[in-house]
Parts: structure tokens; sequence; C-alpha cells
């Protein structure tokens, strides 16, 4: 009895204090569809396995965030409008989404600039691109827009972005391999279709590779296919899926980082011509740090270390560390996965993820959501489950990274196959919420509870001259004695999209002494002496 | 049988005879695989030096291997024939094979050196040595089933099985009867990890090295796992010194001398780190880890050429094989893409 009175006094001293206590609020809030995304015990086809994306928008521009979660193949894809109130309504009825299949990725951006956000959802089959009608409905422009594909592709991640600063929206997308249902091998066919000697689907290894896409807007509501004059479509050896832009060698031109599942990620460098070119070997986050090409899935940018570069994180597969690059300068990357402290959860498989700071305290944090390709693989027995939960790791603001998974609360520690993930704030109380993508069920919708003790700001920017949904746009936020930055981007994560506004911990910070914008057009604009703990919208001055 | 042309063979620089018709039929019959028709056949095909090896190979096929084996050996030694000499070879190292797998050895050895890519070589060695694997594990086991030999031998064969649950238990009972033994500690240490994804398996992982390193302090694999346990533990700092040690131990150690190189590129010591891996580049040419870290090291040191060059090292060593696969994959692709 004693001793048992020790033991219990002991471990209440030395238990965790609770960082956050992320909740997930998924049935509270509306989301209680589920979207079918293959199958559950066993999976036949690779088809089954990288579904699908979810995003944040804001389509009817009332300042809250709205729900876009794309659905494989059995199912809808689903818009959810925020009511204001803590709640979404399904509008997908009437809305204009009315393509079905194997839904895999979804990205936004006003391609028209008609002051409305557009929807890009890529398909294995045909993409759709929806026009938004003033935020009432959509509208699929594919054809029109002259994006019909000639085949069926597995396209997967995907990215808005003006790639040659004419102030309209191109289109990114990626592609993962050739499939089709009729000549994949099925499970156990050949070495490429066994998971430590159990069956399972074939691929991506064995199956034949497919190259990325890029479509210039015409700025007429139509689209040029320029994959080849480009250059994005030269890399012909990898298998890609998450998609994320941003100016990561701040030449004032977006590159674009492509995460590669068993075979080398690809950074285009934006040659300011119309052109990139792919280095990502050299630049150094094509591999990680033993020269080994990993299961990139998701992947996500943010200047973690505080010293003005855009950093690098990609999720990969279980057996793999995730993949932290930090970038040391000019674009070029070192693996810093162990020395920032990523490198110990190497059960999971990595999906969506993102730096946010969850706690405001000017520092981004990062968070990945996780699920097995193989539901086979509950059968062996083995540590490694098919259902799996998230991962939070807290920046120290010291270039490391703690483990605060167990500490943030029940809806981290739920445990589902989750694919895409979106972060936002979407009740704006300065708190980012996170929604997930999990196949097969409802989607998790992830909210703290506990209040973050910082204060925060969330930039939403429109572009003038630049594109009016101001992707691309650099910001340098000056508060107190931090400076951050970030960039607006659309697409991102695995397969998603996260609010275009830009959310800033400011910690103990009372007012913003700047606001340095780069927008696309090249015009540079400084705000200051901004309020604390709001919503700011800024118009790019002409 | 192996793809070669008998008849192209018996018909070179075969002078129109009754007996080279017989060589002809005969050879038709032991391709089609009637040994008994072909033996008969061959025997009254004369003295042609091919009649003698094929009449060799039918009495091998037929398991007539006393007969066989000195006509073998002969053709097998004659070096006009390359062909001939390498279907001698295969059926002599058969009918030694057929008395004992260690018989059979010396044949496939020679077998190797002369034939190092043929597929039938491979094919035969790799049977005879897992049939000498068997029985010399089979003997063990019959002849000292308590000795420790046995619980590692059984650890061995479940890590192979990717079963490291099992490999563990058997390596505890192996430690267990022989606490003194050598290498019993770092394989379990690597049966642990394996095993599991919890980072308490680190610490049991980190104990198993440390009590290897106890047995043998000049063990450098130890030291190294020790070190890569530690990194994976965030504690670089005390890494380094197991590296190093690591390096000490064996100046060869590729895989330790790129890890300190790393931890030298990360203080931006580049002028250490690139002489590290110039020296790993060195001994492990084919290593991608090793001309991987030294193109970051040229680029981090300015040094763009070189980065470059090793760039094209690099890639090329990690370029898929041009096996017939790839082909195949390869018109797939170009049939499909749009």
């Amino acid at each position: 009895m004693k001793s048992g009175l020790v033991w219990l006094i002991t471990a209440s001293l030395t238990a965790a204090q609770p960082v956050a206590d992320f909740r997930n609020i998924a049935a509270q809030v509306g989301l209680t569809q589920a979207f079918p995304n293959g199958g559950t015990s066993i999976k036949k086809y690779i088809i089954e396995t990288t579904g699908s994306g979810i995003a944040f928008l804001d389509y009817d521009n009332d300042g809250y965030l709205d729900l876009f979660v794309v659905s494989g193949e059995g199912g809808s894809s689903r818009l959810y409008h925020n009511n204001g109130k803590g709640k979404f309504d399904d509008v997908t009825a009437g809305s204009g989404i009315t393509v079905k299949g194997w839904g895999q990725g979804v990205c936004v951006g006003d391609f028209d600039n008609d002051g409305f956000t557009d929807i890009l959802v890529t398909y294995w089959g045909q993409n759709a691109l929806y026009r938004n009608i003033a935020g009432r409905r959509f509208e699929d422009v594919t054809a029109r827009a002259h994006l019909t594909q000639p085949v069926a592709r597995y396209n997967t991640g995907c990215a808005m972005l003006d790639y040659n600063r004419d102030g309209h929206l191109d289109l990114f997308i990626a592609n993962y391999l050739q499939f089709d249902f009729a000549t994949t091998p099925k499970p156990g066919a050949n070495p490429f279709c066994y998971y430590r000697g159990t069956a399972v689907s074939c691929g991506p290894r064995g199956l034949p590779f497919a190259s990325s896409l890029l479509y210039r807007n015409n700025g007429d509501g139509t689209f040029t296919d320029v994959s080849d004059s480009s250059g994005v479509s030269a890399p012909k050896q990898s298998y890609c899926l998450g998609v994320i832009t941003g100016d990561f060698n701040r030449d004032g031109w977006p590159d674009i980082f492509v995460a590669c599942d068993q075979t080398p990620s690809l950074l285009f460098i934006n040659r300011k011509d119309g052109t990139f070119r792919e280095e990502a070997l050299l630049r150094g986050v094509a591999l990680d740090q033993d020269g080994k090409a990993l299961s990139g899935m998701g992947a996500a940018a943010a200047d973690y270390d505080g010293d003005g570069w855009l950093d690098l994180f990609r999720t990969n597969f279980s057996d793999e560390r995730e993949t932290l690059y930090r970038n040391r300068g000019g674009g070029e990357f070192d693996d810093a996965t162990a020395a920032a402290g990523l490198a110990r959860n190497t059960r999971y498989v990595g999906w969506g993820c993102g730096f946010f700071d969850f706690d405001n305290d000017g520092w981004s944090d990062l968070m990945l959501v996780n699920g097995h390709v193989f539901p086979e693989v509950d059968r062996l027995k083995i540590d490694i489950h098919n259902a799996q939960r998230g991962i939070v790791y807290r920046n120290t603001g010291h270039g490391t990274f703690d483990d605060v998974s167990e500490s943030a609360g029940f809806g981290i520690l739920e445990r589902h196959v989750s694919r895409g993930a979106a972060f936002g704030d979407f009740d704006n109380d300065g708190a980012i919420e996170i929604a997930i993508n999990n196949q097969n069920e409802p989607p998790a919708f992830l909210k703290n509870f506990q209040r973050a003790p910082g204060n925060w700001v969330l930039l939403k920017l429109e572009g003038t001259r630049s594109n009016r949904s101001a992707i691309g746009a650099q910001v340098r936020l000056t508060a107190g004695d931090r400076t951050q930055i970030d960039e607006v981007r659309s697409g991102g994560s695995y397969l998603s999209q996260n609010d275009l506004r830009l959310h800033f911990g400011l910690a103990g910070a009372t007012a913003i002494d700047s606001v340095e914008i780069l927008w696309p057009s090249g015009k540079k604009q400084v705000e200051r002496g901004l309020a604390v703990n709001r919503v700011i919208a800024i118009r790019e001055k002409p | 049988m192996r793809v070669i042309d008998f008849l192209t063979l018996a018909l070179t620089a075969v002078t129109l005879s009754a007996q080279s018709d017989l060589l002809i039929e005969g050879l038709q019959q032991f391709e089609k695989g009637e040994y008994l028709a072909a033996e008969i056949t061959l025997q009254k095909a004369g003295n042609d030096p091919r009649a003698h090896t094929f009449l060799a190979l039918t009495r091998a096929a037929l398991g007539h291997c006393p007969q066989a084996v000195a006509d073998l050996e002969k053709q097998f030694n004659a070096p006009l024939n390359n062909d001939l000499s390498l279907l001698a070879g295969l059926g002599l190292a058969r009918c030694r094979a057929a008395v004992s797998a260690d018989a059979a050895l010396p044949v496939l050895a020679q077998l190797r050196a002369r034939f190092p890519d043929d597929a039938d070589v491979l094919y035969e060695s790799a049977r005879v040595y897992m049939r000498a694997w068997n029985d010399v594990v089979y003997t063990m086991f019959q002849k000292a089933p308590s000795s420790f030999r046995v619980n590692q031998m059984s650890a061995e064969v479940f890590e192979t099985q990717s079963n490291f649950k099992q490999a563990i238990a058997e390596y505890q009972n192996a430690i267990a009867k022989n606490p003194k033994a050598i290498n019993l500690h770092f394989r379990l240490g690597r049966a642990v990890l394996m095993e599991s994804h919890e980072p308490q398996a680190l610490d049991q992982a980190l104990q198993e090295f440390q009590a290897e390193l106890a047995l043998n302090p000049s063990d450098a694999a130890a030291e190294y796992q020790i070190a890569q346990v530690l990194v994976a533990q965030q504690k670089q700092a005390e890494a380094r010194p197991h590296y190093e040690k690591a390096v000490a131990l064996n100046p060869d150690f590729a895989e330790a001398l790129i890890a300190v190189a790393r931890i030298d590129l990360n203080a931006h010591h580049y002028p250490e780190a690139i002489a590290r891996l110039e020296r790993a580049v060195s001994l492990r040419p084919d290593s991608e880890s090793a001309h991987y870290a030294l193109m970051l090291a040229y680029r981090n040191a300015g040094r763009a050429a070189d980065a470059k060059r090793e760039q094209v090292e690099l890639e090329k060593i990690t370029k898929p094989p041009e096996g017939e696969f790839t082909n195949f994959l390869k018109k797939l692709d170009e049939k499909r893409q749009p």
C-alpha cells in the first residue's frame, strides 16, 4: 500500500504537462460523411492507397473558411460551407461539384482573377477545374480551359502558381505513375507486390513512371500545356506525390518542390524565362543524408529556424525517418532531421503535414498525419499498424523540435488511415484547426482547446497587379525582437490546401512593427504599426 | 539444360562420315532428354572427343556417374572448347555433389573462376552451397544440440526470415549458455532495433552493444552502432567519440568515416570532412552514401566543380540496372506515355 502511494505521487509529479488539447470535433462541426478510398482490409491496387486531399478555402468571401473534401471511387467530393457559428453545412448538392472517380488532390486559387477562389481537383483519369461563380456555385470548366487530358493519368499533388509572374495563376500537377486496372499486376504477382513477405498491392516500383505537368494560364480562361517546353516533364524517373511551392533561393521567382515515392524528390528551380531546371540532388533535397531515396509523400515549407530562408519538410514511409531539410542559404539544403530531433518516429507512414504555430510563440511547430498503405500490415502482428496516430512537434526556438504528440490532446492520438491534412483558422480566433481526410471514414477536425498564450495575426492578402489570390506573395513580419517570413501558397501538405491567409504567432508582442510584402508583380510594400489578434486584409497598392 | 546449340557444337569441323551421323543423332536424342537412347547411339559414335564428352554427360544425366567422371574431368580440363568444357564442368560438379557437397566445391570454384557470370554455374554453386550448409547445420544439431552455437544459428536463421522476436529469444538463450562469446550481444542489439520502433528499444540495443564492447574492446562495429543509437537519441556530441574510436580501431571503416565527416560538415569544418570523405570514397567507390556526402561537402565548401563531378559519379552508381525487366518497363513506358 505504502509503495503504491509513493508510485502515485511520483507518477503525478513526472507526468508531462499538456502542451495543447487537440480534440477531434468533426461530428460537432457537421463532418459525419465517410469518404471511400479503396479496401479497408485488403487493397488490390495502388490507386486505393494514395487518396485523398482536403482543402480550406473561403469560397464565398464571407471571412470564414469553408471546407472541400476529396473522395475516392464510390463517393462524392463534398463542399462544406462554414456558417460562422462553428458548423459546416454540406452544400455539395447544387454547388456544381459533380465529378466522381478516384479523386486525389486539391488546390485552390483565383485563376481568372474575378475575386472568387476556384478549385482544381486531381484524379486518376481526368482532372476537374471548378470555376467559382460569384461565390454561389461552381462550374466545371475543365474542357473549356483546355485541360482535358488525352489519356487517363495518375494526377496527384497540385499547386496554382504564377511561375512567369504575368499576374495569372498557372497550374502545376504532379503525376505518380502510369496505372490501369487491366495491366497492373495483382498482389503477389512479382517481387514489387510484397511487404514483409505478405502479398500486397503492387508498386510503385515495377510500374512505369509518369512525368509532371505545367499548364500556362493564357489569361482568357484557357491554359496551354507547357510541360515539355518549361522543362518540368524532363525528370522521368520519379513517382511524384506532394507539391509545395516557394521562393527557396529568394530570387523573387517561385520554385517547386515535389515529394516523390521511393525515388529522388524533385526541386524545380525557376530560371525566370518560363523554364525550370530540376536541381534537387545538388541542392540536397532529393535524398536523405545517406544518399538514399525515401518514400516521399507530403511536403511543407517554413523558416523553422528563423534565419530568413524557407526550409522543407517531407513525410516518408515506415522504417524511414521524416526528412527536414534546412536551407543553408541560396536554396541549398542540408538534411537536419536528426540534428533537429525528428529521427525517432520510424513506425509511421506519413502523409499530410504542415508547419503551424499552435502555441503562438512565433516559432513554427510541425504536425504530420499518418496511416499505412497496406491494411494487410495488421495481420503481421508487428508494431507497425494500418491505422496510426498523428505526430506533433513543438519548435523549441533553438533549431530543434520536441515530440509532444502524447501531451497534445486525444485528437492527436486517435488512430486513422489518414492522408491529406489542411491547416487553417476556421473560427478566426488565432488558433489553427486541422482538417484531415481519413480513408473510408469521416474526416477528423482537430481544434485546440488549450488557449495559446501568445498574440497572433492573420494576414489576408489581395493582389491587384499580381494574381488576385496573392499566391507567391512573400511576407516579412517584424514584431518585437522577431522577424518571421512566410509565403502565400496554393497546394502543399499531402495533396491538400491550407488557409490562403498567413498566420503568425507573435508571442508577447502587442503590436506589429512592420509587414513587408514582396508581391509576385515585383512590387514591394510595407505596412507599419498594425494591431494584433485580428485578421488584417492588405491589398496590393497600385 | 543450358541454351547451347548442340548441333552446331557437333558439326563444327566434323568430317562427314557414318560416325558423325551417329554423333548428330546422339546429340539430338540427348537434347530431347532421351538419355537411354543417346547412351546407346553415342557409344557407337567412335573416338570423336565430343562423342566421349556427350556420352559422359548422358551418363551423368542418367546417374551413372562412376562411368562418366573420367571423361568429364578430361573435357573440363581441356582448353579447346569453352562450351564443352563448361558442360563437362557442370556435369562433373553434379556427379561429385551426388557423393558429397564438399567433393563438388573445388569443381564449382574452378567453374566460377572461369565462367563468373554464367547463370548455370551460379545456380549450381548456390544449390551445392545450400546443401553443404544444410549438411553442416544438421550435423551440428545432431552432435551438439545443447551448444550455444545451435541457438546462435537459429537466431541468425530467424533474422533472415525477419522473425526478429524469435531471433531475440534465441540470441538471449545463446548468451545465457555462453556469456563470454563474442558477437552475440552485437547481433542481439541489431535484432532489437529491427524488432521494435519504440524509443526504449534504443536503450536496450545500446546496452547490448556496450556489452559486446566490454567483451571485445576492439570491436569497431560495436563502437559504430553505439554512436548510431546515440545519434538517434539526439546525443550527437556523445556519439562523435564513438565514431572516432570506430575509425581508430578500423581505419578502413567507410561508414564510420562518413559519420565523422558529417559531424565535421555540421561544424563547417570542410577540409577535415572532405579528407575523410575522399578516403571513404576511395575505400567504397560504389557507396552512394560516401559520394553523396562528398558531393555536399564540396558544395558547402564552395568547390562547385568538384561537387558537380561527384554528382555525376553518384548518378552513375544510382542509375537503375539496365536489366531485362528495366528494358521491359521502358518499352511499356514508351507505349503508354502520351
